[in-house]
């Protein structure tokens, strides 16, 4: 039951290029339009005339997100960037009511989700909390499940963060008075005490904190070097702006917090990517009092996406059924059986093994492979697809693939490698439709 | 949190071959921020085996260093503490606590880290503390042939010091600690 012939639908010669950047994603035309939602039913639209967002939208001013950018590349796909379509705007206003309702339907939610939120409202800070089940359906459980969760992450903080010396003072302080002996004037030799449950600086026990502290400091300079280098072209990751020290100050605490409650995975490289989008979207959000607690909302979070690729990060699970080689089989297996001629091509003839280029797309979660508008939008389908984050990024990165097939049909295996690792601009709405049409062709 | 290592007449080799392995173990590189040893190490190997462990280093001189470069006294500041170093045969009566508090007066510190008797002390008056580590070889002194290997090893934390005291007794490794506290408002000298 494997397709052996590619479907019709991709031979059309609109796929074998990626479309050129433009600032206006209008430029296509009407295929575009076409392609661009699966539901709709327009077969012709105009250029949208700039439609003030109707009154029901909350009252304040529009916020372009993704304003700071240091280098200018221009936002091609990033829908909502420049002037929102009519579509965006009716979805926009659909999910504000959505997420005004005193129960959320997230099945709606995920639906409407899935095409793109669309920056206008400042509401994907709200709706990813959502969609990762931080925020419970019932809108009047909001205030005492945040409550609870942020005074939880304070705890976490006190605790793990605390330095042995404190640590020590506090165990004393429970177990004796403070001496009086700091009276001026009084000589006389100092009177020594026992050390508390045999820990000294030195100590090489096991449980002895001090050592766990010495052994936990690599893995902090880990986390300080990647944080320093995550997003080095934007301003609110980067640089030496009192924003970006903060910025990267909270991601340093939620890693710290995380390796320390996760000791069998500690921390691996790549989790500060992943952190990223998250901790941006939470901190733009317009909501004040959410700004506030940005931390202690992206640290669970972070937990919860990472919970699905877990897996991933752990290298003894490499091998094993659940582990990133299992994946890229999996992307694999996929590839052939929606495009076999460009499976045999890239694996067989020339020989790009999946590992050069998808172990990156795969743990990552793409962040890395295109401009961070888009990876935004990408990850507005990832989290709201109901198959699941894994299953949708598969089907994403095989839509990859597919976009590029006449370039990777004639190339060879250091053309084909270099177009995969560094993979050309595209249109994200064209890309996640494409992906969304694999779902209904999968063979299982 | 810093911590500072006070350690001092080693002896080696005229006196004793090497620290005791119980100590070496215990004193690996990564952990301690500063080292300040009182003097008479002797020789430059052990001079480069305690810049392995810390690249801040702080020596003064012993009567027996073969480096005469190093200096007689040396003051430096740690956090919120200023620290004085001297080997102390100089120091006449040797180890009497009126004389070294006078010499702590003089270099205007809260602690004085001095040697020379190889017998670990912890002494506070109205000018501030003075330590001597001891030996960390247990070499025997001009005093006496009786002598426990020991070192210290300060947590300083803000206004709060923990002594650590690192003894040899019987061929176990015993740590006691002394806690004081600096006022705010630095004592009059």
């Amino acid at each position: 039951m494997v397709k052996k012939r590619v479907p019709d639908w991709l031979n059309s010669s609109l796929w074998s290029s990626p479309h050129p950047p433009s600032p206006s994603p209008y430029d296509d035309g009407e295929d575009y339009r076409l392609r661009r939602s699966s539901s709709a039913a327009e077969s012709t639209v105009q250029p949208p005339v700039p439609v003030p967002p109707p009154s029901a939208t909350r009252p304040e001013p529009p916020k372009v997100e993704i304003r700071d950018r240091m280098n200018d590349s221009s936002d091609n796909g990033g829908s909502g960037s420049g002037t929102p379509s009519v579509e965006d705007i009716s979805r926009q206003a659909q999910l504000v009511q959505e997420l005004s309702r005193k129960v959320i339907n997230v099945g709606e939610l995920r639906r409407l989700a899935s095409q793109g939120i669309p920056d206008g409202a400042g509401i994907r800070s709200t709706v990813w909390k959502l969609l990762l089940g931080y925020l419970p359906v019932d809108r009047g459980l909001w205030s005492s499940e945040l409550a609870k969760k942020r005074s939880q992450y304070k705890h976490f903080k006190e605790e793990l963060l605390m330095n042995p010396s404190e640590i020590t003072r506090r165990l004393e302080k429970s177990t004796s008075s403070e001496n009086e002996e700091s009276k001026c004037g009084t000589r006389g030799l100092l009177p020594r005490s026992e050390i508390t449950q045999g820990e000294h600086p030195l100590s090489l026990g096991k449980t002895s904190i001090w050592n766990q502290f010495f052994q936990d400091t690599e893995i902090i300079e880990q986390i300080d070097r990647d944080v320093k280098r995550t997003h080095p072209g934007m301003h609110f990751f980067s640089g030496d702006s009192q924003l970006a020290k903060s910025n990267q100050e909270a991601l340093k605490n939620i890693l710290i917090v995380f390796a320390k409650l996760n000791p069998g995975i500690r921390y691996v490289q790549g989790m500060n990517e992943i952190l990223a989008p998250l901790f941006y979207v939470f901190r733009n959000d317009p909501n004040e009092e959410n700004t506030a607690f940005v931390e202690a909302d992206t640290f669970f979070c972070f937990v919860e996406l990472l919970s699905g690729f877990r897996d991933h990060f752990c290298q003894q699970l490499d091998n094993s059924v659940v582990g990133i080689r299992s994946t890229i089989t999996k992307l694999s297996r996929l590839l052939k059986e929606h495009d076999e001629e460009l499976w045999r091509h890239l694996e067989v003839t020339t020989k790009v093994n999946p590992q050069f280029y998808a172990f990156r797309w795969i743990t990552l979660l793409l962040t890395q492979e295109f401009n961070f508008a888009d990876s935004l939008i990408i990850w507005d389908t990832l989290l709201s697809d109901p198959e699941g984050p894994l299953e949708t990024l598969l089907r994403v990165c095989i839509a990859m693939l597919i976009l590029v097939r006449r370039r990777l049909l004639a190339g060879d295996f250091t053309s084909n490698l270099k177009l995969l690792q560094h993979y050309p601009s595209t249109n994200i709405s064209h890309l996640l439709y494409v992906a969304n049409k694999l779902r209904t062709q999968s063979a299982y | 949190m810093v911590l500072v290592l006070a350690i001092g007449d080693l002896h080696i080799p005229h006196r004793a071959p090497d620290l005791p392995p119980k100590f070496k173990s215990m004193l690996v590189p990564g952990k301690i921020q500063h080292i300040i040893c009182t003097g008479n190490l002797c020789i430059k190997e052990v001079h480069d085996y305690l810049k392995s462990l810390c690249p801040s280093l702080h020596i003064t001189r012993g009567e027996y260093d073969e480096d005469a470069r190093y200096p007689e006294t040396k003051t430096l500041t740690i956090g919120q503490f200023k620290l004085g170093l001297c080997h102390g045969h100089q120091v006449v009566p040797w180890g009497d606590l009126d004389s070294l508090a006078m010499l702590q007066r003089q270099l205007d510190v809260d602690i004085l880290v001095s040697g020379h008797t190889h017998q670990f002390k912890a002494y506070k008056h109205e000018g501030g503390v003075v330590i001597n580590p001891g030996s960390a070889t247990g070499a025997y002194s001009s005093i006496t042939y009786d002598v426990n290997p020991s070192f210290v090893l300060m947590d300083i934390d803000g206004l709060r010091v923990v002594v650590y005291v690192y003894e040899l007794i019987d061929g176990e490794v015993k740590v006691d600690k002394i806690d004081f506290k600096k006022t705010a408002t630095a004592a009059t000298h």
